[in-house]
């Protein structure tokens, strides 16, 4: 290995890129569609509440609190109510048992079920509590009592609540190494296709050589744009050290599918039809941030699901080392083995 | 040091059953062209991707500068120079770029890319990408690049195959010039005539078996017939083709017939091409 040709070759393949307008203009645009996405996202969690109420027996003041920053619509059943905080039309649902009022007449205790989405924070649970009992001893006159029953629809991810725009931040990072496959698999293809590493092969240039540099110059380029873009979005301000070796992982892993792509692509279109496959299931595990109930078990067999968990448990929450470990272990084991499957099948091409 | 740049010493390669070099010698000499010639697929390209080190022989020796290629390739890398059969240059950079970037990889400094440039007739076009390029000015920058590192070996693979004679003459000009300079030239082609005036020596290469090596005038002395043609006016006006051959018994004798019974119009001397002779020992043509 020759140090000194590697950083000719990095020079080389860095040159190259810039010159190749579509790359270029993918990239570019990429980077500025993500952060003109994550900048006209709302930055606040939108403060009305809107709450689903399912209820058999008529309570009028349950209707008369708009003003208060409740919206509460009333379903046809408890079921549709499920559904409607399920979909996230509501971020609460309230349902009254049709016996309340015989309950409450023989002196028992009726349970009043609340249901929330999988992400309502403990405050939100807190709150609902409160302004059911309000509202009943508005509608009522005094207090009553009742046992309030809270269930989860979906799985619960409990915490604080995130603005839009933040939960876009593992979705940008993920999104920027993984466009980053397109363009270093059609640099490689290209080298291979129009026979310029042979050219290559005949100076002192190794294979080891033209190996280092290109997996230097991939994951170097996927790492620090995903670093820039983080930094510009304040991914950086919580665990920066967490963010980056997550983000250093995933710039490797888009490295090594490169290499596995670039290892069968012949051409431009031939990278794109083997890419596209590969970015729709490596982004998926994102939408989960967005999207927390459509978290399912067979995601986490996609590498890419640690390193945007990981991402968004640091950026988010300021999760630290005892919570991502796992995580990131199991990211560097998905990573370690791309790579090398991808640089062995490379290697089969380059002889 | 040897007295030769290259010997092949029982050289064979084979892909799968397929025999694609079968066992071959020979030695070039310092400072010699040895004409490779031979018909697709005749095993040309593998031989010469196992004497620059793109591959390793599966039996025998190739040795280049008295190094063995295959133990130890990086020795003579900085030596050697090879222009690939196919273009195969960065075509999104200019010359000037790829030039000077090969220059960098043989760890050469100072370096006079305008000059090398002017030697291939591209001193005006240095600083365009060569995507702009046409097909005869990329083959010439391809030997450009070739000798970017002034290599005491020259490896070209077809290099004027389906150029202009413009750029077909430019580059015998840089293979001579290259020749004088003191390098040993392996070059292929399918250009008898090209092989003809540039060789030393040509060796002629059939079914992975090198068939015969000999200077171009020995082959034709060997295997060529040398004969008289001429034209004769027939009746109504019309041209027909005479041919006598040379060195028979007959000779005197035909010719004698020729002039006294024929009208000629012109006479001339004719003498095999690498190509007949080529066809008499392999019974196939350079071309198929």
């Amino acid at each position: 290995m020759n140090i000194h040709i590697i950083g000719i070759l990095i020079s080389k393949d860095l040159s190259l890129f810039f010159r190749k307008r579509a790359i270029l203009l993918l990239t570019l645009m990429g980077f500025i569609f993500y952060l003109v996405i994550y900048f006209v996202m709302p930055s606040t969690v939108d403060e009305n509440l809107e709450i689903g109420l399912y209820s058999p027996v008529p309570l009028p003041i349950f209707n008369q609190v708009e003003e208060e920053g409740l919206e509460i619509s009333p379903l046809e059943s408890e079921e549709l109510l499920k559904e409607a905080v399920l979909d996230g039309s509501y971020v609460a649902g309230i349902s009254i048992p049709a016996d309340v009022v015989e309950k409450l007449d023989s002196k028992q205790k009726p349970v009043i079920s609340l249901y929330f989405t999988p992400d309502a924070p403990q405050e939100l649970k807190d709150a609902m509590e409160t302004i059911v009992r309000e509202l009943v001893f508005m509608q009522t006159g005094h207090p009553l009592a009742f046992e309030v029953s809270e269930e989860i629809l979906g799985q619960d991810l409990t915490g604080t609540p995130i603005p839009p725009r933040d939960r876009l931040r593992p979705l940008l990072a993920i999104f920027i190494l993984m466009m980053e496959i397109l363009g270093l698999s059609n640099l490689i293809s290209e080298e291979i296709e129009r026979r310029t590493a042979r050219a290559l092969l005949v100076t002192p240039a190794t294979v080891t050589d033209i190996f280092v540099a290109k997996s230097i110059f991939g994951i170097g380029l996927a790492f620090i744009q995903a670093v820039l873009i983080m930094t510009i979005i304040g991914g950086m301000n919580k665990q920066p050290l967490i963010v980056l070796i997550s983000l250093l992982l995933g710039a490797e892993l888009a490295t090594g599918i490169s290499f596995l792509i670039s290892a069968r692509a012949r051409d431009f279109m031939s990278v794109l039809a083997w890419s596209v496959p590969f970015l729709i299931i490596l982004i998926i595990p994102s939408f989960t941030i967005l999207f927390p109930g459509a978290v399912t078990g067979w995601i986490k067999i996609i590498p890419t699901y640690y390193l945007v968990d990981t991402v968004h448990r640091a950026v988010n929450f300021g999760s630290g080392w005892g919570d991502i470990w796992i995580n990131l272990l199991i990211l560097f084991g998905f990573t370690v083995v791309i790579f090398y499957a991808g640089l062995y099948m490379l290697r089969r091409k380059f002889r | 040091m040897s007295d030769y740049a290259i010997i092949a010493e029982n050289l064979t390669y084979y892909y799968g059953n397929l025999i694609a070099v079968d066992h071959i010698d020979f030695k070039v000499a310092r400072g010699e062209i040895l004409g490779f010639l031979g018909p697709n697929g005749a095993g040309k390209t593998t031989t010469i991707n196992i004497l620059t080190g793109q591959m390793k022989p599966k039996g025998g020796r190739a040795i280049l500068l008295g190094i063995d290629v295959a133990e130890d390739v990086k020795k003579v890398k900085g030596d050697i120079g090879v222009c690939f059969e196919t273009i195969n240059l960065y075509e999104q950079m200019t010359a000037i770029e790829n030039l000077n970037l090969f220059a960098r990889l043989f760890g050469i400094k100072s370096f006079d890319v305008s000059a090398l440039l002017n030697r291939v007739g591209l001193g005006g076009r240095g600083k365009d990408r060569v995507e702009t390029y046409s097909k005869g000015m990329k083959q010439r920058l391809m030997v450009a690049r070739s000798i970017v590192n002034q290599p005491q070996i020259l490896f070209l693979d077809e290099p004027t195959a389906g150029l202009d004679p413009t750029s077909s003459l430019a580059i015998h000009n840089i293979i001579i010039q290259e020749r004088n300079r003191g390098a040993t030239v392996f070059l292929t082609t399918h250009d008898m005539v090209e092989a003809d005036k540039l060789s030393d020596r040509v060796a002629f290469m059939n079914q992975g078996k090198i068939v015969a090596l000999d200077t171009p005038l020995n082959l034709k002395q060997q295997y060529g017939k040398r004969a008289l043609t001429a034209k004769v006016l027939m009746s109504g006006g019309r041209l027909e083709d005479r041919e006598i051959a040379l060195d028979t018994a007959d000779t005197p004798g035909s010719i004698k017939e020729l002039f006294a019974n024929e009208k000629i119009v012109t006479v001339h001397s004719k003498e095999a091409t690498l190509e007949d002779i080529f066809i008499k020992i392999t019974g196939r043509g350079l071309i198929e």
